[in-house]
């Protein structure tokens, strides 16, 4: 057996009950989508033009019924997709150095290695590679997915499900086990640091949300109120003033808005009179959109944020394994 | 210079909680032969090799293993080290020959057939699960894992403790075996005076964060002696099983010391040096 193979198994070992549990959860997860997605595709060929959303057609009522139901459970099915990469980097990450302090193994294994950065990366590496890889499955199997419950979906310029599908999904299991492991070195007891762990992950991704959400409103554009613009990502309503400038609801007036009037044009306007009439024009309602076109660009984007934080996560845990009392 | 390989220059260790585990430990130990790191717990024993083995940092005052800093220079230290835990501390999900394998990768200069033939001659099975190994295996495995490294110093740290006599006994066969053969430097803590009194060769009593007594054990024995009444310049009295008072004097008295009533003698001096204090 080669070394490379050796250490590969001997890594596996080591945390194989975990690593049995998340390849069994994502091989089936991954399974379970192709078979929903299968049948969302033999649905739409058995009843060609009935699944467009926005044509009605006598006699696609069944069709379109069993296609909803399994476009809910498709949906369904993406949200774990969403999870998975939290709760796989969690699993992982926290016992790998926090077991070996808890169960007394560091104090062999830190002083068989001499170097503890090199103890690190053989038990890091294979785990890393096998939440990637596990992901990347998972990252795949959620696109096809996608495209069959959405055939129009294009899925390089498409916001629709963002995050839950494609190659987000292992920068995102790679930093929630950088968190974990950074946590498990830290507290170097199992249960204490996943609890730990599972609040400053979802502190981190609701941090990262954010400052996500922020970075695609800078990326934003107005467009035409109530008109779908395909693959784009509305990210809310805004008022654009005679002047160009876009406002909001609460900004144009101090009572939250309460005052304004909407017309059937979408304008806006400062009052209504009893009847009904308004006056006093202000500005049109329109759709904060960011295009379609700019998902792969926010998709490196976040995967670049969370694969620095990723590597910031397992530079944390290098630093403390290097310091830390392997007991 | 000295030609110690292993010493302690004003070492003291203070615990975050405030508890001084080593106070002013001024060591040399030469290389060669076994020696016992004696003391109660709370001596300050662990804490000694561990502040060796690179896991623990002086307070004050340094260490130095080979005449490398073990703490500053743990990579080229633990090259001369090979450590045996408390506790065996072994993977309960990998064979024995899983460890000898581990061992390779972690450190490539591991004499695995060494190690292998050591547990060979102990007939403790390579293929079996590490958790179905006794206590007494379990120790020999880390034993083993320690010799393979080949380093010329081996530190234990009571890694007596938890084995039954007969177990206790083959592992200081096999250490002391393995310690004449290679000509290596051994340092083993424990709290058991007659479980090392056979196999090793020089003696450190450690008390309340102290050295006490650092002699060879055939020295020890021939300069100490104890009477069944107190003498003037004596180390110390202490009580016997049945009771009565022993005093421990350098020098000559009623009879010759055993190992464990001068180790008895120096705790009892430490005690009443500290209650003094």
């Amino acid at each position: 057996m080669t070394g490379l193979l050796r250490r590969a198994r001997l890594s596996i070992a080591l945390q194989r009950w975990e690593l049995a549990l998340i390849t069994a959860g994502s091989i089936g997860l991954a399974v379970v989508m192709v078979i929903v997605g299968n049948q969302a595709q033999a649905i739409a060929a058995a009843h060609p033009g009935c699944l467009d959303p926005n044509t009605f057609r006598a006699g696609c009522e069944a069709a379109m019924k069993e296609f909803d139901q399994v476009t809910d459970l498709g949906s369904k099915l993406l949200y774990f997709s969403y999870g998975a990469p939290l709760g796989m980097g969690l699993l992982l990450g926290v016992p790998l150095v926090a077991r070996e302090i808890d169960h007394g193994t560091a104090s062999i294994a830190w002083t068989l290695s001499r170097s503890r950065i090199r103890w690190l990366s053989w038990r890091l590496a294979f785990v890393a590679i096998a939440v990637a890889v596990l992901l990347a499955l998972l990252g795949v199997t959620s696109e096809r997915l996608a495209q069959a419950l959405q055939p129009s979906l294009h899925l390089d310029a498409d916001f629709t499900w963002y995050g839950r599908r494609g190659w987000l999904l292992i920068v995102r299991g790679l930093l929630a086990l950088g968190i974990g492991l950074a946590l498990g070195a830290l507290i170097g007891r199992q249960l204490p640091a996943l609890l730990v762990a599972i609040l400053v992950s979802v502190a981190v991704f609701t941090a990262v949300s954010l400052g996500m959400d922020r970075w695609l409103e800078s990326a934003s554009v107005p467009a035409p109120f109530g008109v779908e613009v395909p693959g784009g990502m509305q990210l809310g309503e805004r008022i654009a003033l005679p002047d160009g400038r876009l406002v909001r609801f609460a900004d144009l007036d101090p009572n939250q808005g309460y005052n304004i009037a909407i017309g059937p044009d979408g304008r806006v306007y400062a009052s209504a009179d009893a009847n009904g009439v308004l006056s006093d024009p202000r500005g049109q309602v329109v759709d904060l959109i960011v295009p379609g076109s700019a998902y792969p660009t926010f998709v490196l984007r976040e995967s670049a944020l969370l694969g620095a934080l990723a590597l910031g996560s397992a530079a944390a845990t290098a630093f403390v394994v290097r310091r830390r009392r392997p007991y | 210079m000295t030609d110690a390989v292993l010493e302690a220059r004003g070492l003291a260790k203070r615990y975050r909680r405030g508890v001084w585990a080593l106070q002013a430990i001024d060591l040399a130990i030469p290389a060669g032969g076994i020696t016992a790191l004696v003391g109660p717990n709370a001596a300050g024993k662990s804490t000694l090799i561990k502040t060796w083995v690179g896991f623990e940092k002086p307070t004050r005052g340094s260490a130095a293993v080979m005449g490398l800093d073990p703490w500053r220079q743990r990579f080229e230290s633990l090259a001369h080290v090979g450590y045996v835990p408390q506790s065996p501390s072994l993977y309960d999900a990998l064979t024995v020959e899983d460890h000898l394998a581990m061992a390779v990768q972690l450190r490539p200069s591991f004499d695995r057939a060494y190690a292998a033939a050591r547990l060979d001659q102990l007939g403790i099975p390579r293929s079996a699960p590490a958790r179905q190994l006794s206590g007494g295996q379990q120790a020999q495995v880390a034993l083993a894992l320690a010799l393979g490294t080949r380093a010329e110093i081996l530190l234990l740290d009571e890694p007596l403790a938890s084995l039954d006599p007969l177990a206790r006994r083959e592992f200081l066969h096999v250490l002391t075996d393995a310690v004449r053969s290679d000509g290596a430097t051994a340092l083993l803590s424990s709290h058991i005076v007659t479980d090392v009194e056979q196999a090793c060769d020089n003696l450190i009593v450690l008390g309340v964060g102290r050295v006490l007594l650092h002699d060879s054990v055939t020295d020890a024995l021939a300069t100490h002696s104890v009477s069944a009444t107190p003498l003037p310049d004596a180390v110390a009295s202490f009580a016997e099983a049945d009771g009565s008072l022993l005093t421990l004097v350098r020098g000559t008295a009623d009879r010759p010391a055993t190992l464990e009533e001068i180790v008895l003698g120096y705790l009892a001096s430490a005690r009443t040096t500290s209650i003094a204090a």
